[in-house]
């Protein structure tokens, strides 16, 4: 017998859970909003400047050494990591972290946290390599990003546009393959996703950032993708049981697909995790939003989307309404 | 649905066959499966080199019949330098303002004089006091018109010409000449950017403009930052001056901080601060080429050879002012003020200084690179070392193979045979999304084999939804051959809609996005083509050939 994560015909009804999945969001929604404005987001570089130094870090320098040698060169906290180097006899690493240098003098911003930048990596090499004999050297950097006050406001903006640009266009293209209502309930999914998200970042502490963007327009792509195979269904249960209670049509249609949902959130949960635990520590944020976002996008596809659109109501008029139906099968 | 005519099977052979061939080259990235001669381990060992380079061109050569192109690796798995600067275009403008003021001068002092005081500058704002303006306004403001340059191979002037109050002439530089000083600046800088950092145009740097006036720098395997960053703040605008290298009048100028008229206190590398003439004789214009070299003593130094009509000046400069010295200066600070012992023909100049070979490298760069229009901001710095991007591709691929391993098996489970066709599709669906991306020159990031694991997680989806209408069908009682021709029918318009919403995330995410992000948005996009093609095709035809061939009374899904 192959595996089956769902049975094969079952009539659960959904749609009376929505009250209970209601509260539920509403809750999470809540406490989402509530670490937004207490604890607020772990902004990286990218969106707050500032500089992130990443060396390897010889057995004979501790991070107090680090954060002696760099603390005098900066105005605010020197924050210093050290983390185990991944695989077996790979150095250590220390993480350097600061935020962006208030200009001194009539040096602009971005001047500020450029020299300070470069003072601290000249700071790092010289501790590194201050009991070596003359032209040796074991200084590596690994990684190093240092981002203006100037282009750290861009970027937020800019992402903060493309989250918004996509929700618009999303609403566009639901509204012109299926009726009004189904976009307000594919919108509201997708905004309970995305709050979501983000709330769990405040809570843990992940470092929001570019990539965090990239994974919050992904969960939107997929939860939409989601909320759309759960529509598709709707409409044509809908069709086929023109006098059927509306709530009972979304329950069938969920029913239907919810093997297929299942399923696929099941092989991409698979992949993410993959990603997750052996990509690295550089995607590690990215995987997270990605894994968190599948799970709440799947969960709003059937209790928001499809509650909203049961709120609203669907227009079933009795004459058979020429609907855009570009590439509808013949069914 | 059920139909594969011999030309739709050709097709999607004709895809399959070029998407691999498309992906190939990427399998002998690391030489060649193997036969890549080995690189010789001193490069500097020019036989060796050469031998090398001959080997590995006859190994190519043999490879012919694959294309060129494979995977560019982004910066952040091959390693490297990205800088975001920016030029401030008033600053452009105030500097180009400056630079007429010669020809003002010029225009105003021919027959008759225009009578007036040193015209003030303010930024982008010139201010000319007339003396006489009842005889001499409207003329100096036609002379100033006739003066005013155009902007590169725009016809936008340089500035407007206004009267302010009864005696003054005010020049500003309007807005779209400011414009297009910035376009103009911008694609100098970058050409002067490119022969500073890459003089000998071997690196593969990429200098992209971004917008009127930023530049970015991508230079893959540089590992400093701050050596890139030293090269470009130099404005590197070199002057020939006559020096007056005479103790006591520099003194007097150092205390009283006068110094004579028609001269100025600079700094030098090696007296410490000299006096030299304000008005240079010669200026980095007049140079035609400069590189590293040796001095007598064999230390590093630059030398240059002026062009011919500068080479002649040179010559006459020498020849009229021997046993005093001139100055050789760089961004203000004298490199040298050797004495003149004799004329010097042909000129070519030497700076000598203690400097390091790769001092007088980048020296010798700036010098012939030509000075920049405006200094640059850097605004946004990114480096990765080598050792971090090897550790990410490592964890990238092992990743990779991990997702799709699980999701191979996690499909077999739940939908047997047909389950493996999907995962057959799967395996041509990456190689698809390689062949794409190197067919594309498109570049592989850190985020973009994020984007990858993830087109295999979710390129399942249009699969599974198509096997649920089929076991659905099947349930209802249909024969294999009608329940997969129906849940083909049935799961289009669902899977189409799917996947055109997430496409259109994607492609916002690479409107905006920039560097690794773009690259995750390119492999989700092209991932999700490929997967709905190989969904719907190319599974589809794996089921239908096992049908005609075995014609099961069931599907066991």
């Amino acid at each position: 017998m192959l595996l089956r994560l769902w049975p094969e015909k079952t009539k659960v009804s959904f749609m009376n859970l929505r009250f209970v999945a209601l509260i539920i969001s509403v809750a999470a929604l809540l406490a989402s909003a509530a670490m937004l404005a207490t604890r607020g987001l772990n902004l990286g570089i990218d969106f707050a400047g500032g500089a992130v130094i990443e060396i390897t870090q010889p057995e004979d320098i501790s991070a107090d050494d680090i954060r002696a040698a760099v603390q005098p060169l900066i105005v605010g906290e020197v924050q210093v990591n050290s983390a185990r180097g991944t695989g077996p006899n790979a150095p250590d690493i220390a993480v350097v972290r600061f935020k962006p240098q208030p200009p001194v003098g009539d040096e602009t911003g971005d001047e500020a946290q450029n020299r300070a930048g470069d003072e601290v990596s000249a700071a790092l090499r010289t501790l590194v390599d201050a009991d070596l004999p003359d032209g040796e050297s074991r200084f590596e950097i690994r990684s190093e990003a240092s981002v203006g006050p100037k282009v750290s406001g861009e970027l937020f903006r800019s992402g903060i546009i493309a989250l918004s640009v996509a929700l618009a266009l999303m609403m566009v293209y639901i509204s012109f393959r299926f009726q009004w209502q189904y976009a307000l309930g594919a919108v509201a999914a997708l905004f309970h996703d995305v709050i979501l998200t983000m709330g769990m970042f405040a809570l843990t502490a992940f470092e929001f950032n570019l990539a965090t963007i990239a994974a919050l327009l992904t969960i939107v792509g997929y939860s939409m993708n989601d909320t759309v195979i759960v529509f598709d269904r709707v409409r044509e249960e809908a069709r086929k049981y023109k006098k059927l209670e509306l709530s009972k049509v979304v329950d069938l249609a969920i029913n239907a697909t919810m093997s297929r949902t299942l399923l696929t959130s099941g092989t991409t949960l698979l992949a993410l995790l993959s990603i997750f635990i052996f990509g690295g520590p550089v995607l590690r944020g990215m995987s997270f939003a990605l894994i968190f976002g599948v799970i709440v996008g799947t969960y709003s596809s059937i209790f928001v989307a499809s509650a909203v659109v049961l709120l609203l109501g669907i227009d079933r008029g009795d004459k058979p309404k020429r609907e855009v139906e570009g590439f509808q099968g013949a069914g | 649905m059920l139909n594969f005519p011999l030309w739709k099977v050709g097709l999607i052979l004709v895809i399959l066959v070029w998407g691999t061939i498309l992906a190939l080259p990427n399998m002998f990235s690391d030489g060649f499966l193997g036969i890549e001669p080995r690189e010789p381990s001193d490069p500097s060992n020019q036989v060796a080199m050469a031998a090398y380079e001959q080997q590995m061109q006859e190994v190519e050569d043999s490879w012919w019949f694959l294309p060129a192109g494979k995977l560019n690796l982004g910066l952040d798995l091959q390693g490297g330098v990205y800088l975001l600067m920016e030029i401030d275009p008033a600053e452009i403008a105030a500097n180009r303002l400056n630079t007429v003021q010669a020809d003002i001068r010029t225009a105003l002092n021919r027959n008759p004089l225009v009578e007036r005081n040193p015209p003030v500058q303010n930024e982008d704002r010139l201010t000319i006091e007339i003396l006489n303006p009842e005889e001499d306004m409207d003329e100096a403001v036609r002379r100033l018109n006739r003066i005013n340059p155009t902007i590169g191979t725009t016809q936008t002037k340089l500035f407007n010409v206004e009267r302010t109050g009864d005696q003054f002439i005010q020049l500003t530089v309007p807005g779209n000449a400011r414009t297009a000083l910035a376009s103009d600046a911008q694609s100098k800088m970058m050409e002067i950017i490119r022969r500073r950092i890459d003089p000998d145009g071997v690196a593969e740097i990429s200098i992209t403009p971004q917008g009127d006036n930023r530049i970015i720098l991508e230079a893959p395997g540089e590992a400093d930052p701050k050596r890139i960053k030293d090269i470009l703040s130099q404005a590197g605008r070199l002057t020939f001056n006559m020096a007056n290298l005479d103790q006591s009048a520099i003194r007097a100028a150092v205390t009283s901080g006068r110094p004579p008229p028609r001269e100025i206190l600079v700094d030098s590398i090696d007296y410490g601060q000299i006096l030299i003439n304000r008005i240079p004789e010669l200026t980095g214009a007049d140079i035609a080429t400069a590189n590293r070299c040796f001095d007598e003593a064999n230390f590093p130094a630059v030398c240059f050879r002026l062009n011919s009509s500068a080479a002649t000046k040179f010559y006459n400069l020498t020849r009229n002012n021997m046993n005093r010295n001139f100055a050789i200066v760089l961004d203000g600070t004298s490199m040298s003020s050797p004495t003149i012992r004799s004329p010097i023909p042909g000129g070519n100049v030497i700076i000598e200084g203690r400097f390091s070979i790769e001092e007088a490298e980048d020296l010798a760069a700036i010098i012939e690179a030509g000075e920049l229009p405006a200094k640059l901001n850097f605004l946004d710095e990114r480096t990765v070392g080598p050792t971090l991007g090897a550790e990410s591709i490592a964890a990238g691929s092992r990743a990779s193979l991990i997702g799709l391993a699980l999701v191979g098996v996690f499909m077999v489970l739940a939908y047997g045979l047909v389950g493996g066709f999907a995962v057959g599709s799967l395996m041509a669906n990456i190689v698809m999304i390689i062949g794409a991306l190197s067919g594309f020159g498109a570049t592989l990031t850190l985020p973009g084999i994020a984007g990858i694991i993830l087109t295999i997680g979710m390129a399942v989806d249009a699969n599974v939804i198509v096997f649920e209408r089929i076991r659905e069908e099947q349930a209802n009682g249909r024969s294999p051959a009608t329940a997969i021709q129906a849940g083909y029918e049935r799961a289009l318009s669902a899977i189409l809609d799917a996947n055109i919403t997430t496409f259109i995330a994607a492609s916002i995410l690479y409107m905006v996005g920039s560097g690794p992000v773009k690259g995750f948005a390119v492999t989700l996009a092209i991932g999700i083509l490929t997967s709905v093609f190989t969904a719907f095709v190319v599974t589809r035809w794996f089921t239908v050939l096992y049908l005609r061939t075995f014609r099961p009374k069931r599907l066991a899904m």
